[in-house]
């Protein structure tokens, strides 16, 4: 058994179906039976909540997968050395378009119904019409400039040669995302979970396809912290790798999915209803109130994809989300360090961590 | 939408800064409100989650913004620093739970954030004057960095130029920088273009 340095822990987490392992984890008993007394504090904005991990107002949070790597490099904050020793979960971001961006879809292109998984060359159609007509370009939002969803985006965009000249991408909150898509502010919209189907249910939008349409099993999020703070206190950081992947383990049965939701829905996590927190975690995508869902098995992974344990921060993959980054034009101007990826992904943390786990099952 | 737009208007003369304050907690607000109304700023107010946050920064182009940094807005705000066609302009940001020293040693240096305390309506005016301050000199010191770099780069422009003329058409020092200045003289253009454009000529013979 480890005997953790630090027990009272704080955690900051956005809610989000995908902060599932960190509310099961202090749901479940798995904290308490690693010797920690955690407290999950909700945050509003990833900016906020990443600053209060530097400033040490939070000892870990559950961040973007390319946060660390941005917070190491100091891109648009101090740089400050972020690490992470798991993985929490892959895929589990949708991308919606308001009902009336669908509608326009269907027009310019003459069609009476989409195809899903939508393709994104249906759009340029649109594009071109609002051009000639002199209206606005199409705007979408995304969570954070560091994150999947914006890569996403991008990357589904970009295989109807659409770019950024074409169509406007800003920064707007999960939490303000369906307000938004509603209020037309947005035209669509790449977020995650419980927001695409609240957007569904809600007949304010159509989503189009997930992100496990885009890339297979890309890792989402993943558990941050600070490098001082794991040397200072490295066998806490084992019991909160290890109680935080045994919620995982427990997250990948259908039933405990569904429980899961339950736990979610209230007030102090989610505040939202299990009728849009339950889909996707049960492998089901919401795409629109008049058309049936679609069977996405994989929409949230937490622990087992196809290829085994997912929850193993490996160097490719880090080095796979800096090339991302690298790609959207972020590290223009940025000197990267040769051993960044290997600083900032630490499966040898993650490692340890396993023969703990090992010894009480 | 909550949106009040409450000023002075007995005051004239000098232009009234405008504040876009994004609070959700409408008493604070009120009272800030009320003790910026007898100065040099003009509040206007949104509660968040505010959807017309950019379109209000578009409309009343606010000199200062002031956002509670428990805010969703805050991601949105962030955002608009790398949007070319908006203006840098002064964040103050405010924590009424967290203890603010540690956030603002965390916070990017240069960005034009500050984070203070809970907004105590007597400290609020003087708060607003120093950021206002920090950000114009911030703002001046740049922009004198950049016109320093620039000044450097044409000074070594103008010295390779003269130098290839020296070597290629066997000029004196003094005889190359008197033809460049005649020719910018004569055709109008700035020393540092005539430099660029020898250059470019010279380096292909």
């Amino acid at each position: 058994m480890i005997t953790p340095e630090q027990t009272n822990l704080t955690l900051g987490f956005i809610p989000l179906t995908d902060s599932a392992p960190l509310i099961v984890a202090k749901n479940m008993g798995f904290f308490e039976q690693w010797g920690l007394d955690v407290k999950l504090q909700k945050q509003n904005s990833w900016s906020t909540l990443r600053d209060k991990l530097h400033a040490g107002l939070l000892d870990a949070a559950q961040m973007l997968a390319p946060m660390p790597l941005a917070s190491s490099l100091g891109l648009r904050c101090t740089p400050t050395k972020v690490i992470t020793p798991l993985v929490l979960s892959l895929n589990g971001n949708a991308i919606t378009l308001s009902e009336k961006l669908h509608q326009e879809v269907l027009k310019d292109n003459g069609l009476s119904e989409v195809t899903l998984p939508l393709a994104a060359y249906l759009l340029q159609q649109v594009i071109s019409v609002r051009k000639q007509q002199k209206r606005p370009k199409l705007k979408f939002g995304t969570v954070f400039p560091y994150s999947c969803h914006y890569y996403q985006l991008k990357d589904w965009l970009a295989s109807a040669n659409i770019t950024e000249l074409d169509v406007e991408i800003m920064v707007v909150p999960p939490v303000n995302m369906v307000g938004f898509l509603e209020s037309g502010e947005i035209d669509g919209c790449c977020v995650g979970g419980p927001w695409n189907a609240k957007a569904v249910r809600a007949g304010i939008g159509l989503t189009a396809l997930t992100s496990f349409d885009i890339w297979q099993d890309s890792p989402e999020k993943v558990l941050g912290l600070l490098d001082s703070w794991q040397k200072k206190n490295p066998n806490t950081v084992l019991a909160l790798s290890a109680a935080l992947k045994q919620a995982c383990n427990w997250l990948e049965t259908i039933p405990n999915r569904f429980e899961a939701a339950r736990l979610l829905s209230a007030e102090q996590y989610l505040d939202a209803s299990t009728d849009v927190i339950a889909p996707s975690l049960i492998g089901s995508c919401l795409t629109h109130v008049n058309l049936p869902p679609r069977a996405i098995p994989s929409y949230n992974q937490f622990s087992k994809a196809n290829n085994g344990s997912i929850n193993v921060p490996e160097y490719i993959r880090g080095e796979w989300l800096l090339s991302q980054m690298e790609k959207a034009g972020q590290l223009s101007g940025v000197e990267v360090p040769n051993d960044l990826v290997k600083n900032v992904f630490r499966p040898d943390i993650y490692q340890q961590m396993r023969l703990h786990l090992e010894d009480i099952s | 939408m909550r949106h009040n737009v409450l000023t002075n208007d007995k005051q004239v003369g000098t232009p009234l800064l405008r504040i876009l304050l994004i609070d959700d907690d409408q008493q604070r607000a009120d009272s800030i409100t009320s003790v910026l109304n007898n100065s040099r700023y003009k509040v206007i107010h949104l509660a968040s989650p505010d959807m017309a946050l950019l379109k209000q920064v578009d409309d009343i182009k606010p000199d200062i913004i002031v956002i509670d940094i428990e805010s969703p807005s805050r991601d949105i705000l962030d955002s608009l620093s790398t949007i070319s066609h908006y203006n840098p302009k002064p964040v103050v940001m405010f924590s009424a739970q967290e203890d603010t020293n540690t956030i603002n040693q965390s916070i990017a240096s240069g960005v034009s954030a500050y984070v203070v305390g809970d907004l105590e309506p007597e400290r609020v005016k003087p708060i607003l004057d120093a950021a206002v301050a920090r950000f114009r000199e911030y703002q001046k010191i740049k922009t004198e960095l950049s016109d320093t770099k620039q000044q450097l780069a044409s000074r070594n422009t103008i010295d390779q130029a003269k130098r290839l003329l020296m070597k290629k058409k066997k000029l004196s020092e003094d005889e190359a920088f008197k033809a460049m200045r005649k020719t910018a003289m004569d055709t109008g253009q700035k020393l540092d273009d005539v430099a660029k454009t020898l250059i470019s000529l010279l380096d292909n013979f």
